[in-house]
């Protein structure tokens, strides 16, 4: 606390006038509802982030939605004169034989791989909180993955669980363990696709979770131990409380990011064998780009229902969200 | 005592990073393989007939496209820094109207999948003429990691305490100043983390640079790749090569980023 | 004041970003094809291994030369070509020249992107029938073929000599199997292929399939489900590895030149490579089940010119047309990828003059069937994705090679209706 204060206090000394015009005097403390100038501030601050959102995000957006509701042949593709369907191809998505499967697959491979990275990188994060030599490098060491492109991670990932060829199963044959057809059986398929993605997830979640850990001060830590609480109580007691609204932002940027994973599926079994790693992603993607005819109106319907599935986790983290502040 | 605790903790982190990190091993050996012996069963652990033709190959031809990586990561974070800290400060400090729709739509808007952004940008950009240029590709990277950068600033703003704010707003110091002299520097573990989340996805970054970037001279590392997927063939150990050699920059940087975080924690973040 | 250590690196990053954004807006900005007569024509092509200076690239830019432009290639992986060319079409910046796959043409066509050959001026008379016939749509011819390539199977000759099997004696399916029984017998790997689940896997099941007597109007037929209890059965007994459902063409060949294989199935292209390998190697056309040559499907990519707004660049692109499918371009074309054999007699004889060794490729080519005739057109993607799909659940054990033909042509029909 000294500190910031006597860094106040050398800026105390620094005063060049007030900013670039913005008329808010020194008069009565800040209440929470500002003067209209701090308002105008405000939109200025935020307008490169609003101009930014209706650009490039709100345009694909509605270009999306455009491409689900008309019947886009290729031919209206190229031309834009497309016959207005209105919610047909959603009609089509939904009644699929394929949309059940491709639901439990996207149910499995979400949930699987952010339980997983999640736990995993809350471990890490409460390992490494200790400094001991060489954590920062390793920590450091742990973010590798994501530097990597996504071809090359997926195909290591493909190789290394490569049925005949594979190191991991020339381990396990090692152990006496048969082999095992990861990527190519309708059993093991969707289990390898989610551990790949969940060692491409953990340094996210380490990070983040990490960056959490520091703001618990360590005098609650030292507190309890005086207490006499041990690593475990300490976890449950302090740690994971404290850490709740850093872990539902995680969970949930986790689960939208999951959800949009394509590449990594692709890569290892093309949404094989059969639809056994389709998920809703993975459709999508396939419609569009994965036959030699092109259906943009059916992928985009896919990716319009995926956007709904992540608005309604959304709108359940605000509600958590209300319910706690409350 | 506290050494040789300290100890066994660095010997379980090495085995955790070296279970993590097997991948990557495995990715330096198929660089270093042959193409005859890829797809040898059983496996070698180590390359029993090393090649370094894929090294060749990268050498000679990707060091271009890795200093266009390079450019694109580093525009890539100063235009999202830009946009997202006073953004952030808007919404966590400002008391923007609207700020918890604003914040919603952020979440919301990383929903929209890649392939959707792409397809739009690049009608966007041919209209632009923003197509096959650094500035473009700048952009539409940016777009991965502005709205999570946006959500870390509100939420890392939002906890510094008042009495700065207060000492600065006696100073007669406006939003800007206040900005500029008290928010931004206190917030530079943020910032370093943005910053980090900002260049690793611009850097491994493909749909965009493979819809956007295609015809450029100048092509990020990640198009660089696809140099060597033939139509009917594949240089694995080239494109292994090119992975390695591209992630030793990124790797350095990010040791040196990590260590700011660590001098971040106590120095400038807000206790 | 923002602190002393981020000035510099702020510094630093904004005089890099200079740099960069100077380099890119300088060399980096392209336009459409679509202004008149300027003296730069694009060029698009999935050749990303042939990079400029390469002998491709070269004779690329020597058409362009010839005919009085600058080309500007550009090299896409080959399943993003036809998407980005829809893109660049939608927006009205389409390219000059495509080199784009067989099976897309029609695609392309289809869209109304691409212009005839009529509307070109160009001759198309000396090109075979059955290379020709996969540019075609409803009577009109919308490219020409540039080369050729097909499917055969490559052994490995130490192999098949310590097994006792003499390749000779593989000219139907029951002397293949024993064959490969013999082999698995000596302690080698049988056959490898490609099932993926893409049209790899379609390209690479044809054979079999046309070769059981099959038609791809009727998936289900008894003639399919035999074919495709022959793949089944071999990945069963284990003489094909289990690998065959997630490889693709380039996978299944590297699974071959570790040395542990007898057969392999895979392409012309592949000559080159096969010379090189550490062994050596043979190739034997795919046998068709009773005998005889199997119909192979037809690779290889086709020239198109996408529809232009300025109708004065079509003179153009119809010399660069014609640079690239004379007689003597197409066997340079044969020899810079060493797989294409030219779709013209003219060329194949030429070719054969010049090597010899190519004469069963050759022949193969003439009996190979395109995947987009018998008047499948753009209807072959959706009965293409019904098959491979449909190989990838008999493989894997899902459902029996009965049932998923059934299901696949039940899908076919939903579709097309």
């Amino acid at each position: 606390m000294t500190t910031t204060l006597a860094d106040a206090g050398t800026r105390r000394g620094d005063r060049a006038g007030a900013g670039d015009g913005s008329p808010a005097p020194a008069g009565p403390p800040r209440r929470r509802r500002g003067p209209n100038g701090t308002q105008w501030a405000a939109v200025g601050f935020a307008a490169p982030l609003l101009t930014y959102l209706a650009v490039f995000y709100a345009y694909p957006l509605l270009r999306n939605l455009d491409l689900s509701t008309h019947d886009y042949t290729i031919r209206a593709f190229v031309t834009g004169d497309a016959e207005f369907v209105g919610l047909d191809n959603y009609v089509d998505v939904v009644s699929s034989p394929l949309f059940g499967t491709a639901l439990a697959n996207t149910a499995i491979f979400t949930l699987g791989s952010i339980a997983v990275q999640f736990t995993l990188g809350l471990a890490l994060a409460v390992f490494f909180r200790s400094s001991f030599r060489l954590s920062g490098l390793l920590r450091a060491l742990f973010l590798v993955p994501w530097l990597l492109p996504l071809i090359v991670s997926a195909s290591t990932w493909s190789w290394m669980l490569n049925s005949e060829n594979g190191i991991v199963n020339s381990v396990l044959g090692a152990f006496g363990v048969g082999q095992v057809n990861w990527l190519t059986s309708p059993d093991t398929a969707l289990l390898s696709v989610t551990i790949a993605n969940i060692w491409l997830g953990i340094p996210f979640n380490l990070v983040i979770l990490y960056s959490g850990l520091q703001n618990i001060p360590d005098e609650v830590y030292e507190a309890s131990s005086l207490d006499g609480a041990g690593p475990w109580r300490q976890f449950w007691s302090i740690t994971f409380p404290l850490l709740r609204p850093v872990s539902a932002i995680t969970l949930l940027l986790g689960l939208i990011y999951t959800l949009k994973v394509v590449d990594v599926i692709w890569i290892m079994t093309t949404g094989g064998p059969g639809d056994a790693t389709t998920t809703l992603a993975v459709w999508s993607y396939s419609e569009a780009f994965g036959t030699g005819r092109p259906d943009f109106s059916p992928a985009a319907a896919v990716g319009n229902v995926l956007i709904l599935i992540a608005l309604v986790c959304g709108l359940l983290h605000i509600q958590l969200q209300r319910r706690q502040e409350a | 005592m506290p050494a040789q605790r300290s100890w066994w903790r660095t010997g379980l982190g090495l085995l955790f990073t070296a279970i993590m990190l097997f991948p990557v091993y495995w990715m330096v050996n198929v660089s270093l393989t042959q193409t005859g012996d890829l797809r040898s069963s059983p496996p070698h652990w180590a390359p029993w007939a090393p090649t370094l033709e894929g090294y060749r190959a990268v050498l000679a031809n990707q060091l271009p496209a890795l200093g266009t990586s390079l450019v694109i990561g580093l525009g890539t974070v100063l235009l999202t820094v830009v946009i997202a800290a006073p953004a952030g400060y808007a919404l966590a400090l400002l008391n923007l109207r609207g700020g918890r729709a604003l914040n919603f739509l952020l979440i919301v808007a990383q929903m929209i999948p890649a392939v959707v952004m792409a397809m739009g940008f690049y009608a966007i950009y041919v209209r632009l003429g923003l197509l096959n240029t650094l500035p473009g590709l700048i952009i539409a990277d940016s777009t991965i990691a502005v709205p999570f950068g946006v959500l870390l600033y509100t939420a890392f703003m939002a906890g510094i305490p008042r009495e700065l704010l207060q000492a600065a707003r006696v100073d007669g110091a406006g939003a800007w100043r206040t900005f500029v002299s008290v928010v931004l520097p206190v917030s530079r573990n943020s910032t370093i983390t943005v910053s980090l989340f900002a260049f690793l996805w611009a850097w491994s970054d493909f749909i965009f640079a493979s819809t956007l970037n295609r015809n450029g001279d100048l092509i990020p590392i990640t198009l660089g790749i696809y140099q060597y997927i033939g139509n009917n063939t594949t240089q694995w150990n080239a494109i292994m090569a090119t992975a390695v050699v591209a992630s030793v920059p990124a790797a350095v940087l990010l040791v040196l980023a990590q260590r700011y975080v660590a001098a971040g924690v106590t120095a400038g973040s807000v206790k | 004041m923002i602190s002393s250590t981020r000035k510099p690196a702020l510094a630093a990053a904004a005089g890099l970003l200079s740099i960069g954004l100077l380099a890119g807006c300088s060399g980096g900005s392209t336009d459409g094809g679509g202004e008149a007569a300027s003296g730069t024509y694009t060029w698009w092509d999935p050749y990303p291994q042939h990079e400029s200076g390469s002998d491709w690239a070269n004779r690329v830019e020597a058409c362009g030369t010839e005919a009085g432009v600058e080309i500007q290639r550009t090299a896409y992986d080959t399943t993003a070509l036809t998407n980005q060319a829809l893109l660049a079409a939608q927006e009205g910046s389409s390219p000059d020249v495509i080199l784009l796959d067989n099976p897309a043409v029609s695609t392309l066509a289809e869209a109304g992107i691409l212009s005839t050959v009529d509307e070109l001026g160009l001759d198309v008379s000396e090109v075979d029938e059955n290379l020709l016939a996969a540019g075609q749509l409803e009577g009109d011819t919308f490219g020409i073929p540039i080369g050729a390539n097909t499917l055969a199977l490559y052994y490995n000759t130490a192999v098949l000599e310590a097994a006792g099997v003499d390749p000779a004696s593989v000219t139907d399916w029951a002397s293949l199997t024993a064959a490969l029984e013999a082999i698995d017998a000596s302690g080698a790997r049988g056959i490898t292929f490609a099932g993926i689940g893409t049209e790899e896997g379609s390209f690479q099941f044809l054979p079999w399939f046309w070769g059981a007597g099959a038609d791809l109007d009727e998936l289900d037929s008894p003639e399919a489900v035999a074919a495709l209890t022959l793949w089944k059965d071999w990945v069963d007994r284990g003489l094909a590895p289990n690998t065959v459902i997630n490889n693709s063409q380039n996978t299944t060949w590297e699974e071959f030149l570790t040395g542990d294989f007898g057969f392999v199935e895979n392409g012309t292209w592949q000559v080159n490579s096969a010379a090189e390998a550490g062994f050596e190697t043979g190739y034997v056309e795919i046998p068709a089940e009773s005998g005889g040559v199997a119909p192979a499907p037809t690779g290889g990519e086709f020239i198109v010119a996408p529809v232009q707004d300025d109708d004065a660049r079509y003179d153009v692109t119809r010399e660069i047309v014609e640079c690239m499918t004379t007689p003597e371009g197409f066997v340079e074309t044969a020899n810079t990828f060493a797989y294409y054999v030219p779709p013209t007699e003219e060329g194949q004889e030429a070719l054969v003059e010049e090597r010899p060794d190519l004469e069963t490729w050759v022949s193969a080519v003439r009996e190979a069937k395109g995947r987009t005739s018998d008047d499948l057109g753009t209807d072959y993607p959706v009965v293409s994705e019904a098959l491979w799909t449909a190989v990838q659940r008999a493989l894997s054990g899902i459902a029996s090679p009965q049932e998923a033909l059934e299901a696949a042509q039940d899908q076919v029909e939903s579709e097309l209706g």
